[in-house]
């Protein structure tokens, strides 16, 4: 019995960003890595299965470069023996269809009973990964799950999802399912830097694209659905604080007035 | 030889106080005189089985002890002097209850008179003499010594019926057993049971010294017509006071030796039974607690014990993870309340008592550890909801401020039982949703607020000169500056000013920028011990790399853990808090000051610079010279009390439903007629009581103010133009700001 959880490192923009040569991405100079929220949630759905059962394995799994293993270890020191990290420089700006066909590849190499991903990770917000997994698998899938009632060797899982207006709705689906897992489903345990520094360890399976017999092409065919043409920052509108006694102030304000006046 | 040592001078003695006549031999103690034989025998019996009772309690007690975590102990002879020291003056037992420590020192040393008094006896009677015939135990040693045990019985009796007039009328709160981390529906709510063994305690005391003092006139009136008894009867004054009375009520001779024989058993098994109890009830205190003052630690609070990340499991959740001193710790608390009373958490209604921790864990190790075998794993545990268990929410509750530690009588160490128990907390990730996320940010960005690391220098742009990049260029003082200092929007107010005092001064400084990473004072505390070695650890790095003479800080947090934790992962450093440096610089005319404050102010001690590191007169002398009216609040030097804050506290918000423990003081300080400002000294302080001002509805009494602050004013460096940015004033070399510079 086994849970795949694919987990992703992702950048966090500083406050002051420079975007990079070609315009399409920010300046990784200016990004913080840092794990992706999402994924802790659905990291510790597939613990709190894991320590309710026995044989229950649990492994996360992220597409990312060598610094994207402190993502892993993170993971590895609230639980799980072993992590799997795929790279090659080929998945550079790999579009969500592109890491699709890997983890595909990868589940079809562990053979996992479920597969939770987090609803989206925060840096780009596409919430493909998942839903894209199920499709490639051909399993059914279900998304943004804020409940899980399932045990091992159960052929159905029971899931909730929270709908507007307060609703919530109850899912039944087939297992083996891909579920992406939404924010709030649980409250996540800390990583503990002993844990952390313990958790290294731990081993993590480093593959490449040639281990899940997988190229550079394999990838390009995958294309995606769109490509990103350029990033920009939209100008933004001006606050002022006026300051300064109530004549002064009306004196400022009769300022910017008359300025906006000759703007417009 | 050794006899005619010992007779010399009770020869000596004789001729002043034995009447001619008599065979000083002949005035002696009267012990079993008269006895029948069986009488005698099941004496004997009796006393033999009370004692053996008494070394297997102190054997069981061993025992338990040493299913406690090993600990190696050094320095025990200067703990033993501390210990002796402490007990000869009463020191500790005085503080805050000088009436309390008083007659426990009158019960204190009659108990310790009367002991030696019949242990010497013991020893004359049946070892001394039948073994090598050696008496002394007669004529005018036997006189003095009755004499001293009269007053020594008469003051045990005082200070006993002194503390049941405490128990019974004084109704003081620190004695009200009820916990504050119980509902009334808790079994373990109002402990009745210590009540009543608190007063078998005091009975059974106040009944051995007065059936001592009726049986010595009993004895007294029995033999009223041996010379050699009735002639010195006022060498027992209280007996012979008694006698009389006995006397008076027509008690005969005969009379007298049948009461001798009833008061004599009723005296003797009431003493044999209380010994025999000892190593099992509150009596064991006698013990304990001298040996917990013994292992008393220099610095428990301000420097915790490190643990071994390696080990299979940190922290203490079960309580045979606690150390053989800790344990014994629990066994010395007297429930004398002084630590619950002083508790800023419980003052404030949150779910802990120091006393009442200690006394959980006491409980539970007496419950588990004292059996001839192990009980299961599952009973020994120390954390949970159950009877004997100490819940999360009461560990939360501590701010680590030291209040109980400072003032435990006989040396109990709270802080460090208490980290230990949130580090297996943090290890089984049981916290607070915000402690997370501050550990998380500091793990992440080096700072609890989850700031860019960028920014941690963001206050320094809005001075009109640079600050030193200490990583760069050497500098005389390295200031670490602190999460708070950094980034909190008021107190980096106080930074920009302690930067212009500093350079005003001619100090020659600098600061890390953003290689600073938080110092782990307080992720130390909360538990998280692995996130605090990484941060020392780092920090340490940084600072290895920079050329500096000494460190200086206005965050008493990140003082205290440099100063004190630092050097156990090798960096060893000078430090002083600004408060220090600023006192110096006053009184060398370093800082020159251009006005004089006239304002009434009062001055709140921050706990890690005042109780833990005994910085209390520095940022006083320094508001003197500044002309200040300090009046002191109720509360103030060792008996400060917590602003909140600490121990991790001020990453977990107080719920709104309670009293602040900030609020409360903000209350303390207003009850201070025409208070202008709160001087506070540390980063955090300023932040709580910023906040409690407001909530408390004191936002126009008075001002919270930095120390800093305040000489900025008086410096006034606002009503002129600054100096040019890039060199230091005229008049002072960088050298100047080095202790050994100046001097005086
Ligand atoms: S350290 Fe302070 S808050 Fe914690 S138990 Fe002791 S007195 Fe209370
Ligand atoms: S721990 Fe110390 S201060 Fe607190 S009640 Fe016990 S003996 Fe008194």
């Amino acid at each position: 019995m086994k849970i795949l959880v694919p987990v992703k490192q992702i950048g966090v923009v500083d406050e002051d960003f420079e975007l990079r040569g070609d315009g399409k991405d920010v300046d990784p100079d200016f990004l913080n890595f840092e794990a992706n929220e999402w994924d802790d949630y659905s990291y510790e759905a597939a613990l709190q299965i894991m320590e309710a059962a026995d044989g229950v394995e649990v492994v996360p799994v992220t597409v990312g470069p060598d610094d994207a293993e402190d993502v892993l270890r993170r993971c590895l020191a609230k639980g799980g023996e072993r992590g799997i990290r795929v790279w090659d420089d080929a998945l550079e700006d790999a579009s969500p269809a592109a890491i699709v066909q890997v983890l595909a590849k990868v589940v079809e190499k562990e053979q996992p009973d479920m597969v939770f991903t987090g609803t989206l990770s925060s840096d780009r917000s596409y919430a493909q990964t998942g839903v894209g997994l199920a499709a490639a698998l051909g399993w059914p899938h279900a998304a943004v799950i804020t409940g899980i009632e399932w045990k091992p060797g159960d052929p159905k899982a029971t899931l909730l999802r929270e709908l507007e207006g307060g609703l919530v709705e109850q899912l039944s689906v087939n297992c083996p399912v891909v579920l992406t897992i939404q924010l709030g489903i649980n409250t996540p345990r800390y990583a503990s830097l002993r844990g952390v520094k313990q958790a290294k360890e731990k081993p993590v399976e480093d593959l490449s694209l040639a281990d899940l017999g997988l190229s550079g092409d394999d990838l390009a065919a995958a294309g995606g659905s769109f490509r990103v043409r350029r990033m920009y920052k939209p100008e933004t509108g001006q606050a002022e604080l006026i300051e300064g006694t109530p004549a002064e102030q009306a004196a400022r304000l009769v300022e910017i007035i008359n300025e906006l006046k000759g703007a417009a | 030889m050794c006899i005619g040592v010992l007779k010399a001078p009770t020869t000596f003695l004789e001729t002043t106080v034995i009447e001619a006549g008599q065979n000083p031999e002949q005035v002696t103690r009267i012990l079993f005189q008269d006895f029948p034989a069986w009488m005698l025998v099941s004496f004997y019996v009796v006393a033999f089985c009370a004692i053996a009772v008494f070394l297997y309690g102190c054997y069981a007690q061993v025992r338990k002890y040493a299913r406690g975590r090993s600990l190696s102990k050094d320095g025990l002879w200067s703990g033993i002097k501390r210990m002796i020291e402490a007990l000869l003056t009463h020191r500790t037992l005085r503080r805050r209850d000088a009436e309390a420590g008083r007659n426990h020192a009158l019960i204190f040393f009659g108990f310790v008179l009367l002991f030696i008094g019949t242990s010497t006896i013991t020893l004359e009677y049946d070892i001394l003499e039948p073994l090598t015939g050696l008496k002394f135990w007669y004529g005018s040693f036997y006189l003095w010594f009755s004499l001293i045990l009269d007053i020594a019985g008469t003051g045990f009796v005082i200070g006993l019926l002194y503390m049941m007039y405490r128990r019974k009328w004084l109704a003081l709160p620190k004695l009200d057993y009820r916990r504050p981390d119980r509902d009334p529906s808790d079994p373990d709510y109002a402990r009745d049971w210590y009540r009543l063994e608190d007063w078998l305690f005091l009975w059974a005391l106040v009944l051995l010294g007065v059936t001592g003092f009726l049986l010595e006139a009993a004895r007294l009136v029995w033999l009223q017509n041996d010379p050699t008894v009735w002639d010195y009867r006022w060498w027992s004054p209280v007996g012979a006071i008694v006698a009389y009375g006995y006397k008076a009520v027509g008690l005969t001779s005969a009379g007298a030796g049948d009461l001798r024989i009833g008061l004599w058993w009723f005296h003797g098994l009431l003493a044999l039974t209380f010994i025999a109890v000892i190593p099992y009830t509150k009596a064991k205190h006698i013990v304990t607690a001298m040996a917990s003052l013994a292992l008393r630690d220099a610095k428990p609070a301000a420097h915790l014990p490190d643990a071994d990340l390696t080990a299979k499991k940190v922290g203490a959740d079960s309580i045979t993870d606690f150390t053989w001193k800790q344990l014994l710790n629990f066994d010395a608390c007297t429930k004398c309340g002084r630590c619950h009373e002083a508790c800023p958490a419980n003052a404030t209604g949150f779910p802990l008592s120091p006393r009442d921790l200690i006394l959980t864990l006491r409980e539970l190790s007496n419950a588990t550890l004292e059996g001839i075998s192990m009980p299961p794993q599952d009973r020994l545990a120390a954390i949970g909801d159950g009877v004997n268990q100490v819940r999360p929410e009461t560990l939360w509750s501590c701010r680590t401020c030291a209040a109980c530690v400072e003032i435990c009588p006989v040396g109990i160490e709270h802080v460090p039982v208490i980290v230990e128990m949130r580090r297996a907390l943090v290890d089984a990730s049981e916290m607070e949703p915000s402690l997370q996320k501050a550990l998380q940010n500091i793990h992440n960005k080096g700072n609890s607020l989850g700031e860019n690391k960028r920014k941690r220098t963001a206050w320094t742009k809005k001075l009109d000169f640079e600050i030193k990049d200490a990583r760069k260029e050497a500098v005389d003082v390295l200031w670490f500056v602190g999460d708070f200092a950094s980034f909190d929007p008021r107190y980096q107010r106080v930074s920009q000013a302690f930067a212009r005092i500093l350079r005003h001064a001619g100090v020659d400084f600098g600061i890390l920028y953003e290689a600073e990473m938080n110092a782990g004072n307080d992720v130390r505390r909360v538990g998280e011990e692995g996130l605090f070695q990484h941060l020392a650890e780092s920090n340490i790095e940084t600072l290895q790399e920079c050329d500096f003479k000494r460190i200086v800080t206005t965050d008493p947090h990140s003082y205290n853990t440099i100063r004190n934790e630092y050097p156990d992962f090798e960096g060893v450093y000078e430090i002083e808090h600004a408060s220090a440096m600023i006192q110096r610089m006053l009184a060398n005319g370093q800082i020159a000051l251009k006005k004089k404050l006239g304002s009434r102010v009062t001055y709140h001690d921050p706990c890690h610079l005042g109780r833990l590191n005994k910085g209390f007169d520095p940022p006083r002398e320094s508001i003197r010279m500044l002309g200040a009216d300090l009046v002191e609040m109720e509360r103030s030097r060792d008996n400060s009390f917590c602003c909140g804050a600490g121990g991790g506290r001020i990453w977990i918000p107080d719920p709104t439903d309670k009293e602040k423990p900030s609020e409360n003081r903000v209350r303390e300080a207003a009850r201070i007629d025409g208070l202008e400002v709160l001087v506070v000294n540390c980063p955090k302080c300023m932040n709580m009581f910023e906040d409690a001002r407001k909530s408390t509805g004191n936002e126009d009494n008075f001002r919270v103010m930095e120390l800093i602050e305040l000489v900025e004013e008086c410096m006034a460096l606002g009503d002129e133009a600054g100096p040019d940015a890039g060199g230091a004033p005229a008049g002072a070399s960088p050298g100047d700001a080095s202790p050994a510079a100046q001097g005086a």
